[in-house]
C-alpha cells in the first residue's frame, strides 16, 4: 500500500517536472520521423535489366517463372528514360528484385551503364544451356562475382539442395518479414526506453539528493527500496508508454503485445536499477555525467552495429543493448521466437533483481550523502 | 526513551571521530537539550539516532528499539524536523503532508490541522517550491509531527525563523512536551535551550562535556544575582543580592515588602556564558 503512494507520489512529482515528457516527447518525435521522414523501405529493391535473347518456347517459359515470383502476378509496362531515349520495358518486382525486360540488347548495356545497376543478356550455350552474360560496374565485391559464378556454373538442381540444407536463421529472414521502418523501431525502443530510462532515473534520484527527500523517506514506516520501487515504476510506466506511443502506429495489430510489455517491463527494470546504482555513487549529476555518459556510449554500440550488417563483432553481444535489439524485433514480427524473448526477459530480470539489491543496500548505507 | 553508551562514530572508519565515546540518556517526557558548536558532532549524533547513519561502535536503543538493527516501524513512534527543510518543492504544502503521512501506520493529522498550527493556513496549495525559507522550515516542522511521535527530534527547529513564528515553534514544542512527548532537541541557541530544556549536554569536539538541567547550571556555574533599585527617604538606593545565598534573599524580601522599588535585574548568568566557563569555547 504505502508502496503504492509512493508510487502515485513519483508519478505526480514526476508530471510536473522536465524529464518526464523528455521520453514522451522523445517517442512523439521518433514516430514523426519513422512515419514522415523513413520511407517504407530504404532502396527498396536491386534492380536488375535483362535482355532475353532466347527461342520462343524457352522465353516463354522463363517469363513465365519470373511471373510467378512477381508479388502481384502482374506485370507493368514501364518508359526508362534514358540519354533522352524512352526505353520501353516489361517491370516484374519480386521480394528482393526489380526486373527490367528489355527487348534490345544494347539498350541493356546502355542501362548498366549510366543507371548503374546490373545488366545480363540471357541466351542458350551450344549446348542448350542457360548462358548469362553479365554487364557489371566494376565495383561489385568479389563475393558477388563469385556467386554469379557459382549460381550459373553450377546446375539449378544443385543450388535449390543447397538451398534447402541451409539453416536459415531469422536474422536472415528478417528482411522479408519487417520493412525498412519497422525495422528501425527496435533500435528506437532501445534507446528511448532503457538508454533514457537509465539516464532520467538518475536524473530523478540527484533531484530527490539535492531536495534532501531521501532522508526524509528514511525516518518513515516505510522502506528504502519502496521508496526506489516506486522511482522504477515511474520510469516503467513512462518506457511503456513511449513504447507504445512508437509501436501501435506503426505496427498496428502485428506485434504480440503482451510480450512486448513483458520485454519493456523486464529490459526496463534492469535499465532503471542500473541507473539507480550508477546515481548512488555521486552526489550529483554533474559528477555522475561523465559515468553515465560513457555507460550510454557503450549501449549506442549495438544499435549502430545493428545497421552495419558486416560489422558484428562478438564484443557488442555481451552489451545489454543487443539482446534488447534483437529481442524487440522478434516482438514485432509476427513469426517471432517467443521463448527466445522469454528467456532474455527472464535474463534481464534476474540481472535487474541483482543489480536492484545493490542498490537498495547502498542507498541504504548512504542516505545522509 | 533513549540510551546511549560508549558511542563511536568516524566517517571515514578511521581515528578521526566525529563522536566520542558518548553516553548519556533521555528519560519518557523531558525535553532533552544536545548542544554544542557547529562541527561538534550534534547532527552526527541525531544521524546515529535515527538511522540515518549506521551505528559503528556503541549501544544505542532508541523508543525501546536496538538501534543496531534499525526497524522501519520503529519510525511511527518517531518524528524529526531536519535542520535544513527536505519537502518536495514540486508537491504543493498540503500534498507533501498528504504524501508523507501514507508512509505510517499509525494515526497520522490532517495536513490543513497541522499547517494552521505551524501559520502556514491559506497556502495549503501552493507548491512548496514557492516558500520562503521559513516557510519551508514550517512545513518540514509540521511534517516531523504528522504520526504524532513519541519522541521527537529536533534540529534547530527555529532557526532562521522570525521572532514571532519562533515563538509559535516553541509554544508547540512546550504543548506537545505538556502531553508526553518526549524530544532531543539539537541547537546551538542557547536561549532555547535554557527556556526549553529540562536538561542540556554541553558537546565539544564530539565528546560529551557535561549533562545537567539549566537550573542547576546556573546554581552551580552562574552568579545568580539581582541589582534592586528602591527609593528610601526619597533617595534612589541601588543595591546587589544573591538570589542563592539566605542572608540576601531575606534583605530582598525585606526591601520589597517595604520599599518602592524602582527597578529589579536579574544578572542571572546566561546559559552561554556558562558554557564557555565549561567548555572552554564559543558557541559559533
Ligand atoms: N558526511 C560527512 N563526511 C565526513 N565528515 C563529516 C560528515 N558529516 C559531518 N562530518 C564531520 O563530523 C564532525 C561533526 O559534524 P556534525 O555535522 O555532527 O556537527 P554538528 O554539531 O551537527 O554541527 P552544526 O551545528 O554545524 O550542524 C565535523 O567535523 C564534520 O566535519
Ligand atoms: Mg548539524
Amino acid at each position: 500500500m504505502k508502496l503504492w503512494y509512493s508510487f502515485i507520489k513519483e508519478v505526480k512529482l514526476a508530471s510536473r517536472g522536465f524529464y518526464f515528457y523528455i521520453e514522451l516527447f522523445m517517442a512523439l518525435l521518433l514516430l514523426l520521423i519513422l512515419i514522415f521522414v523513413v520511407p517504407e523501405n530504404f532502396e527498396s529493391r536491386q534492380s536488375e535489366y535483362i535482355h532475353l535473347d532466347l527461342p520462343k518456347t524457352v522465353k516463354k517459359a522463363y517469363i513465365k517463372e519470373i511471373k510467378d515470383k512477381d508479388l502481384d502476378g502482374k506485370v507493368e509496362k514501364v518508359e526508362i528514360e534514358n540519354d533522352d531515349k524512352v526505353i520501353n520495358s516489361r517491370l516484374y518486382k519480386t521480394e528482393d528484385k526489380e526486373i527490367y525486360i528489355i527487348d534490345d540488347k544494347k539498350d541493356v548495356i546502355k542501362l548498366a551503364d549510366k543507371k548503374q545497376k546490373i545488366g545480363a543478356v540471357i541466351k542458350l550455350d551450344n549446348k542448350n544451356n542457360l548462358d548469362y552474360e553479365y554487364y557489371l560496374q566494376g565495383y561489385e565485391s568479389n563475393r558477388l562475382k563469385n556467386l554469379i559464378l557459382i549460381i550459373h556454373n553450377v546446375g539449378t538442381d544443385t543450388i535449390k539442395t543447397v538451398f534447402n540444407k541451409q539453416d536459415v536463421r531469422p536474422l536472415s529472414t528478417d528482411y522479408e518479414v519487417l520493412t525498412d521502418r519497422e525495422n528501425l523501431i527496435p533500435s528506437f525502443l532501445t534507446f528511448n526506453g532503457s538508454l533514457m530510462g537509465l539516464f532520467i532515473i538518475a536524473a530523478y534520484i540527484f533531484l530527490d539528493k539535492q531536495e534532501g527527500v531521501i532522508k526524509a523517506y528514511a525516518v518513515t514506516a516505510s522502506t528504502v527500496r519502496e521508496y526506489l520501487l516506486s522511482k522504477v515504476g515511474v520510469l516503467l510506466l513512462t518506457t511503456i508508454v513511449s513504447s507504445f506511443i512508437i509501436v501501435v502506429p506503426v505496427m498496428g495489430l502485428k506485434p504480440n503485445y503482451l510480450l512486448l510489455l513483458v520485454f519493456l517491463f523486464t529490459t526496463g527494470f534492469f535499465a532503471s536499477s542500473l541507473g539507480l546504482l550508477v546515481a548512488s555513487f555521486y552526489k550529483n549529476i554533474m559528477q555522475a555525467f561523465g559515468t553515465i555518459y560513457l555507460l550510454m556510449i557503450a549501449m549506442i554500440i549495438p544499435n549502430i552495429a545493428y545497421f552495419i550488417p558486416s560489422w558484428n563483432p562478438t564484443l557488442i553481444k555481451i552489451l545489454p543493448t543487443y539482446p534488447m535489439l534483437e529481442g524487440f524485433k522478434e516482438i514485432i514480427k509476427e513469426s517471432g521466437d517467443v521463448s527466445y524473448i522469454l528467456t532474455i526477459s527472464l535474463v534481464f530480470l534476474i540481472i535487474g533483481l541483482i543489480l536492484f539489491e545493490i542498490a537498495n543496500k547502498r542507498y541504504k548505507k548512504t542516505l545522509t550523502v | 526513551m533513549i540510551t546511549v553508551k560508549n558511542l563511536y562514530h568516524s566517517y571515514n572508519k578511521d581515528d578521526n571521530f566525529a563522536v566520542k565515546d558518548v553516553s548519556f540518556e533521555v528519560k519518557n517526557g523531558e525535553i532533552f537539550g544536545f548542544l554544542g558548536p557547529s562541527g561538534a558532532g550534534k547532527s552526527t549524533t541525531q544521524g546515529i539516532l535515527t538511522g540515518l547513519l549506521k551505528l559503528q561502535k556503541g549501544n544505542v536503543s532508541v523508543a525501546g528499539y536496538d538501534v543496531k538493527e534499525i526497524k522501519q516501524k520503529m519510525f511511527n513512534k518517531i518524528g524529526m524536523s531536519f535542520e535544513q527543510s527536505n519537502v518536495y518543492s514540486k508537491l504543493t504544502a498540503k500534498e507533501n503532508l498528504e504524501f508523507y503521512r501514507k508512509l505510517f501506520d499509525v494515526e497520522t493529522y490532517k495536513p490543513e490541522e497541522l499547517l494552521n498550527l505551524v501559520g502556514l493556513e491559506g497556502k495549503e496549495n501552493i507548491k512548496a517550491g514557492e516558500f520562503s525559507k521559513g516557510m519551508k522550515h514550517r512545513l518540514t516542522f509540521a511534517r516531523s509531527m504528522i504520526n504524532n511521535p513519541e519522541l521527537w527530534f529536533l534540529d534547530e527547529p527555529t532557526t532562521g525563523l522570525d521572532p514571532a513564528i519562533a515563538s509559535q515553534i516553541k509554544d508547540i514544542i512546550k504543548q506537545k512536551n505538556a502531553n508526553g512527548v518526549t524530544i532531543f532537541l539539537t541547537t546551538h541557541n542557547m536561549f532555547i535551550a535554557d527556556e526549553l530544556c529540562d536538561r542540556v549536554a554541553f558537546i565539544v569536539d564530539g565528546e560529551i562535556k557535561l549533562i545537567d538541567s539549566p537550573k542547576n547550571l546556573k546554581l552551580q556555574y552562574g552568579d545568580n544575582l539581582i541589582d534592586v533599585e528602591y527609593i528610601n527617604n526619597g533617595e534612589t538606593i541601588i543595591e546587589t543580592y544573591s538570589t542563592v545565598l539566605e542572608k540576601d534573599k531575606k534583605s530582598l524580601k525585606n526591601i520589597i515588602e517595604n520599599y518602592e522599588i524602582q527597578t529589579m535585574h536579574t544578572k542571572e548568568a546566561t546559559l552561554e556564558e556558562i558554557f564557555i566557563k565549561v567548555t572552554g569555547r564559543e558557541l559559533i
